[in-house]
């Protein structure tokens, strides 16, 4: 099922308090989060453009290794929406310390290094969108895609605070 | 169409070494079968394999290449202690990579090519330790600008930025094929800061293409993915070469084992047994045989091949063989950087300091090559910036801050031949029931002092003026899969495996040419080293051959 963003946090802000949200999930206890609901949390926690089709395998992902990952990603929303968020950082730190905050750096962890761990045994989401490859795009080649034309890659010391918009 | 069976000249092995005396030969009008322990696959499926590896196993030289079940290779990212190919033992681990697959391990080499100098040849002559080679620089000459032209190896035009520096009997007979590729920001500041300390970082001389295409594959385009593949085959490697072999009329048997070599009454060479992908047998036969499939697996080859004439293996009458296991021990220096360097744009290896190779203290430690190493810095610092728990724009500049400004400049070492580093068969079998290769490995005294008076000051010298606030040193020596000695040349039958031409001593129509015949490492990567006696050897081939 997919939901808007605006129904999505609506239905949050309606249930009440994140702590209690579990037992009166418009999903139910245990269901699978969808694809929509995984994008709109991301969202909220990488204030970035985030590819549809990485966020579905995230979210699959997501919901084997978080049995709550529906109540969770509900409990983010609504924290969100009680700040009135426009950035992760106006409301990451409302979010308790613990599984629901563990859950939160799980998923900023997956969009930016594409894989699902740091171990060898790790299930990669994607590598052409994994975002810590934004943060240095505009100096330095993601390895096996093409950089520059031939010889064309001498170039000045770019600095630190010419942030790439992704 | 069933398999060949015989040929003039059969060569074991399909790497570099192996496809350099193929040629050679084919050109010269001998017919020539090849034998691959491994598959071979189309570089599509590496690539493919390396985009699909998770982030922590992306820098790892060895994961894109699965190892067939018959053909074993080191997997280190991978395999257990119970399932390693290779066996250990030693206070320094001989940990290598290497690659059974057709086109052999420069599908995963950075392409680097460093000339030996005349010095390095002649260390027992020049400073008391190790052994001098059985040619000399001159001799070699010739052949390191075949290889270059051979290989398409880019470098410098200028003599102060070549290597080995310009003196009296170091003349190039001609200049590099084609210019030297140009340094990313990194390795251009890295320049500068270490001109300030008295030291030239030269552009590296190396098998890829520089601003043009060559040799029918096209130029560099800073994919920075030389290691593990070269996604676009800018930088030579062996796989580029087998159609155009087999265009030539080489015949090429991949998923071959060979286990056993055959010797008759005058203890020549008859004949190589393989096993195919089905434990089956096959007998080849012929006029010359080749053992071209690496440092350790050449020595493993030949003590397998025992017999009543031969009872310590073929060509082993001086002991040698397996011996004096060598490759360029390293250190590597991981700093943080108060300003940026951005290591990541351009070849993963494109500069470095020589000078320090050289000099009169090899006669009481060994000498260092220092290298900036410009891999992309993201698959070493982002689980790193992840776990400081970092959100938003923090955790992009982080990200940003730690690639740009984190840095790996590497110490390779020299290290001096010891009969008493040595591979052994195990009691230990593979799939076929083959033996693995058992190795002793101790880097000696010789390099641990260079470590401790020489290449580590020198280097946090360089890491001071680099701007570092944090250093990180390899708390042991790491291997950087130099293959090197295992069937060592020399003047003398009696301590040598083979000769100047890289003919086993103990039968005339073996030869085992690359890193296994050099007899000294100097610092610098040995595959130049390793294809220039490979065409010497290919070249008395053809001489045997015609009857000369």
């Amino acid at each position: 099922m997919a939901l808007s963003r605006r129904k999505f946090l609506l239905g949050a802000t309606v249930t009440g308090a994140w702590v209690t949200w579990g037992a009166l999930s418009a999903w139910g206890v245990g269901a699978t989060a969808s694809s929509a609901q995984f994008m709109e949390v991301s969202k909220l926690l990488i204030n970035h453009q985030l590819d549809e089709a990485v966020g579905a395998r995230i979210a699959a992902a997501a919901a084997t290794k978080y049995p709550q990952s529906v109540q969770m990603l509900t409990s983010i929303a609504a924290l969100a929406q009680a700040k009135q968020a426009k950035a992760v950082e106006d409301f990451f730190g409302d979010i308790p310390e613990g599984p629901l905050q563990e859950f939160a750096h799980w998923v900023i962890f997956a969009w930016y290094s594409g894989c699902s761990s740091p171990k060898k045994d790790a299930q990669l989401f994607t590598f052409e969108h994994a975002l810590t490859y934004k943060t240095t795009a505009d100096t330095v080649a993601m390895p096996s895609y093409g950089f520059s034309g031939p010889n064309l890659w001498s170039r000045p010391i770019v600095p630190l605070s010419n942030m790439p918009i992704f | 169409m069933s398999n060949p069976t015989s040929a003039d000249v059969v060569i074991v092995g399909t790497g570099v070494v192996g496809v350099s005396i193929a040629e050679t030969l084919l050109d010269a009008g001998l017919s020539v079968l090849m034998l691959e322990a491994g598959p071979r696959v189309s570089r599509a499926e590496v690539v493919e394999n390396f985009r699909n590896l998770p982030l922590t196993l992306k820098g790892d030289p060895s994961s894109c290449y699965p190892p067939a079940a018959w053909a074993p290779h080191p997997m280190p990212s991978s395999e257990t202690k119970e399932d390693a190919y290779l066996q250990l033992s030693g206070p320094d681990r001989y940990a290598q990579s290497y690659i059974r697959y057709a086109g052999g391990s420069t599908w995963h080499w950075a392409g680097t090519c460093w000339r030996l100098t005349p010095q390095d040849m002649r260390l027992k002559t020049l400073y008391g330790v190790g052994r001098d080679w059985a040619i000399d620089y001159q001799t070699l000459e010739p052949y390191y600008t075949r290889t270059e032209y051979a290989l398409g190896i880019c470098g410098p035009s200028e003599p102060a930025e070549q290597w080995p520096p310009l003196a009296e009997g170091v003349a190039r007979s001609k200049p590099y094929p084609m210019p030297p590729l140009p340094f990313g920001p990194g390795e251009q500041r890295f320049t500068e800061v270490v001109k300030t300390l008295g030291y030239s970082n030269i552009p590296t001389a190396q098998a890829r293409n520089s601003g043009t295409s060559y040799d029918d594959r096209p130029a560099c385009c800073a994919n920075n993915n030389c290691v593990p593949v070269c996604p676009v085959g800018a930088k030579y490697d062996a796989a580029t070469a087998l159609a155009r072999i087999e265009a030539k009329g080489a015949k090429i048997t991949a998923n071959a084992v060979a286990y056993r070599l055959e010797t008759d009454g005058a203890n020549r060479v008859i004949a190589v047994n393989y096993f195919d992908q089905h434990k089956a047998s096959h007998r080849i036969t012929g006029k010359l045989f080749v053992l071209a499939c690496n440092g350790i697996e050449t020595p493993k080859l030949l003590l397998m091949s025992a017999n009543a004439r031969n009872p310590n293996g073929l060509a082993n009458s001086s002991d040698q063989v397996g011996r004096n296991m060598m490759d360029h021990p390293q250190l590597t220096m991981t700093l943080t950087l108060e300003e940026p360097y951005w290591a990541g744009v351009g070849p993963v290896v494109n500069s470095g300091i020589m000078e320090t190779s050289q000099g009169a203290f090899r006669s009481e430690h060994a000498g260092a090559y220092f290298r900036f190493n410009n891999f992309a810095r993201n698959r070493f610092v982002t689980f790193g910036a992840l776990k400081k728990g970092l959100v938003g724009k923090a955790l992009d500049a982080e990200i940003r801050r730690m690639t740009a400004c984190t840095a790996d400049v590497v110490l390779a070492h020299e290290v001096l031949p010891d009969p008493n580093n040595r591979l052994t068969l195990s009691d230990k079998k593979d799939w076929l029931g083959l033996p693995k290769p058992s190795i002793h490995y101790d880097v000696g005294d010789y390099t641990r002092k260079s470590a401790e008076v020489y290449s580590v000051p020198i280097g946090k010298r360089i890491a001071q003026a680099m701007g570092a606030t944090d250093i990180k040193l390899s708390p042991q020596f790491n291997q950087s899969k130099h293959i090197m000695g295992g069937t060592i040349m020399g003047l003398d039958h009696k301590d040598s495996v083979v000769d100047a031409d890289c003919r086993a001593y103990d039968h005339d129509n073996l030869f085992l040419p690359g890193g296994g015949a050099m007899a000294s490492t100097a610092c610098g990567n040995s595959t130049i080293t390793m294809v220039s006696l490979a065409f010497k050897a290919a070249d008395a081939m053809v001489r045997q051959m015609k009857g000369a």
